[in-house]
């Protein structure tokens, strides 16, 4: 029988209650959206009593289908003011899907400033003292948690770090990955900031003893988890040996290079003289010299068959940060100028230890530097900076409350944002359709809440030019997509196999109708998405979010970009065209 | 001059294969050169090349003109992420992949059979 998990942090209570009727099939982030769509009042102050933090599982996560142990975080973001559904791979969502846990509420606000753990077993749920663990890297305290409560093979923990205890803007939620480190992230938008201002440090989730998550069809999921099995082990994407368990995401940086789109030293180029020393293959070559073997990468989490998590190592062999992906690599690497992959991996490192949104930083830093706090390409002195934010120092608090607030401080103009997230790792004036992305997704400057990087694929005749402008029914229908994607539980990845191998993506509709017991279909792919978009979208309108907000940053519309030497020239109203009604 | 970067496990086709340099290999420009005549010239085997391929940093694919004293970009089969999916290039060749049957949505016309 599933259940709504509602923790209240002033009194410390917990309840369960059943999942309304209304909510019926709704998991993921469509879930996450609902609830704080009906509950967070869209005006509250993020870091206020009245912001939520909802945990959602995905409608097959917990379930065989592959590559489904996603989570979705969502609540009111203190970095943007609008709603936020970040998401991470993790055993921690499934052992919560086979509690039948289908949403963890978090609500309410101490007063007293101490901080919980909260323990979510078989027998329900409790709390303990936490304030020992504050003040602490992750890797000191996470590993030392699920010893106490039997390991790694029988519990998963989200946490947050310092940067959350101290409600920072770019304080991510950490989660475990399969050895029990704290690495994987629902990352963006300040979340982890949200959890600090309830006094919630830890969330700690056993399954021992839970049931297997139930599947009304099993004959249809089963079709249904082939097909997509086929799929992902077919495509040279994400096949066994493919472009992602080979080189992971940060195959990308030579890829965005060679294209002219990879953000250099704060979106000032398009190209980095040093990205072939950071980019996959170099990742790849890196770990062979030191280790002594080729070393191909492995699941963030139970179940996933794409296997896309690199770990790298220091030259004696020893791990040194997992996993260092493209947004990452990105961050610290082209847009800091810095092209070292040791100085990476630690700017990578400390972000997981102090609980820090990697791609905020980055951003941040780059922004700090165009500001004169300190040069490109020094990498060591980038270092000193993330701990600063580790110290909460006046100066680490400005830099931990990400890009837009650093650029205040320091009188940057150019800071690459939309509604107050800082951007990714593709520049919008030499790859228009992320542009699009950009400017309208409900997350801001978000380069997953729509996975569309512009695609001719969704039936528009094939003559656009990469620098055409004209990306605005493909905007939308990827941005549906993903939104259906973010619901079942899936990694986003399998994106690249189900969209071009239709049986893929068939076979996902299947798993989750059979899950459900539902008759979906793939129409019923847009139709969930645009729900989900709808309530993001309404929640944004309430909250204040006008088009005005839906625009890149000016700096990108007369500040050509080198190679292609291109500006952002798309029109207000092609933009305006996506979710207009 | 054409300057053709190479990319994974082409990068055995130019001097500097390390994965960690940008491998070029300068090819004198014929007339009439596509991406695919020039990739055919430096004895790079077509089955091993993805739709990772570029042009003075546009998308391209096999059949896309080359003019002289341009880059060329080229990734193999096993780096073609994403870019595809961007955009299609400005002369699709006949054998280049398209996307197989997709609707409006992006996504699969017909439903399923059972």
């Amino acid at each position: 029988m599933e259940r709504i998990l509602r923790v209240n942090m002033a009194d410390r209570t917990a309840r369960f209650e059943p999942v309304p009727s209304s909510y019926k099939n709704r998991a993921g982030r469509w879930l996450t959206s609902s609830i704080v769509h009906d509950e967070v009042p869209a005006t509250c102050h993020p870091l206020g009593p009245n912001n939520k933090v909802v945990f959602s599982p995905g409608i097959v996560t917990g379930t065989p289908a592959p590559t489904s142990s996603r989570i979705s975080v969502g609540g009111k973001s203190p970095l943007t003011g609008g709603i936020k559904e970040a998401n991470a791979g993790t055993g921690w969502g499934r052992r919560l899907a086979r509690l039948g846990i289908r949403a963890l509420v978090v609500e309410g606000q101490p007063q007293d400033g101490r901080f919980w753990l909260l323990k979510v077993d078989a027998k329900g749920a409790a709390f303990e003292s936490a304030d020992a663990l504050t003040g602490k890297k992750l890797s000191d305290v996470v590993p030392a948690i699920a010893a106490r409560f039997g390991g790694k093979d029988h519990v998963d923990i989200c946490s947050i770090g310092i940067a959350g205890e101290k409600r920072m803007g770019a304080a991510g939620i950490c989660f475990t990955d399969r050895e029990g480190r704290p690495t994987r992230y629902a990352g963006r938008g300040g979340l982890g900031a949200v959890l600090g201002s309830k006094g919630l440090k830890a969330i700690v989730v056993d399954d021992s003893g839970a049931a297997d998550v139930p599947i009304a069809d099993k004959a249809l999921f089963d079709a249904g988890r082939k097909k997509l099995a086929a799929a992902l082990g077919e495509h040279a994407i994400t096949k066994p040996k493919g472009a992602l368990n080979t080189y992971g995401t940060a195959v990308l940086v030579n890829i965005l290079n060679e294209a002219g789109g990879l953000p250099t030293r704060n979106f000032r180029e398009g190209r980095f003289e040093g990205a072939t020393k950071i980019a996959g293959e170099a990742i790849f070559a890196g770990n062979k010299e030191r280790l002594g073997r080729e070393l191909y990468n492995h699941p963030c989490s139970p179940g996933c068959i794409i296997a896309c998590s690199n770990t790298w190592h220091r030259p004696d062999g020893s791990e040194h940060t997992s996993c260092i992906e493209y947004e990452s690599d990105w961050a610290f690497g082209a847009d800091c100028g810095i092209s070292n992959l040791d100085q990476i991996a630690e700017l990578n490192l400390l972000c997981n230890e102090y609980g820090l949104d990697t791609i905020e930083i980055g951003g941040t830093l780059a922004v700090a530097a165009e500001g004169g706090l300190w040069t490109f390409g020094d990498g060591k002195r980038a270092i000193e900076l993330v701990h600063e934010i580790g110290k909460a120092t006046p100066l680490g608090r400005i830099l931990g409350n990400g890009a837009v607030v650093t650029g205040r401080a320091f009188g940057v103009a150019r800071v690459p944002h939309v509604k107050g997230q800082s951007m990714p790792a593709y520049e919008p004036r030499a790859v228009k359709g992320i542009g699009m992305t950009y400017a309208v997704s409900t997350m801001g400057a978000d380069h997953t809440s729509g996975y569309t990087i512009a695609p001719e694929i969704l039936g528009v005749s094939g003559k656009l030019d990469p620098l055409d402008s004209k990306k605005t029914e493909l905007a939308r229908n990827f941005q549906y997509a993903t939104g259906f994607i973010d619901t079942t539980g899936h990694c986003l990845f399998i994106a690249f196999a189900i969209l071009d191998i239709a049986s893929g993506f068939e076979g996902v509709v299947e798993e989750c109708a059979g899950v459900l017991g539902t008759k979906w279909t793939m129409d019923d792919v847009a139709r969930v998405g645009k729900e989900v978009l709808d309530l993001e979208l309404d929640f944004n309108r309430k909250a204040g979010f006008t088009a005005v907000d839906d625009r890149l940053p000016e700096f990108m519309s007369h500040e050509p970009l080198p190679p292609h030497n291109t500006v952002w020239d798309v029109a207000d109203s092609e933009i305006d065209k996506v979710f207009a009604k | 001059m054409l300057h053709v970067h190479l990319y994974g496990k082409l990068r055995r086709f130019a001097a500097d294969a390390d994965p960690r340099s940008e491998s070029i290999v300068d090819v004198p420009h014929c007339p009439g050169d596509t991406v695919g005549s020039v990739v055919a010239r430096l004895g790079v085997p077509v089955e091993e090349l993805g739709t990772n391929l570029f042009v003075d940093g546009r998308y391209a694919d096999l059949a896309s003109p080359v003019e002289d004293e341009a880059r060329l970009g080229v990734f193999p089969d096993d780096m073609q992420l994403l870019y595809k999916w961007y955009f299609r290039p400005k002369r699709p060749s006949p054998e280049g992949p398209s996307p197989k049957g997709l609707s409006p949505l992006g996504l699969s016309p017909k439903g399923t059979d059972g």
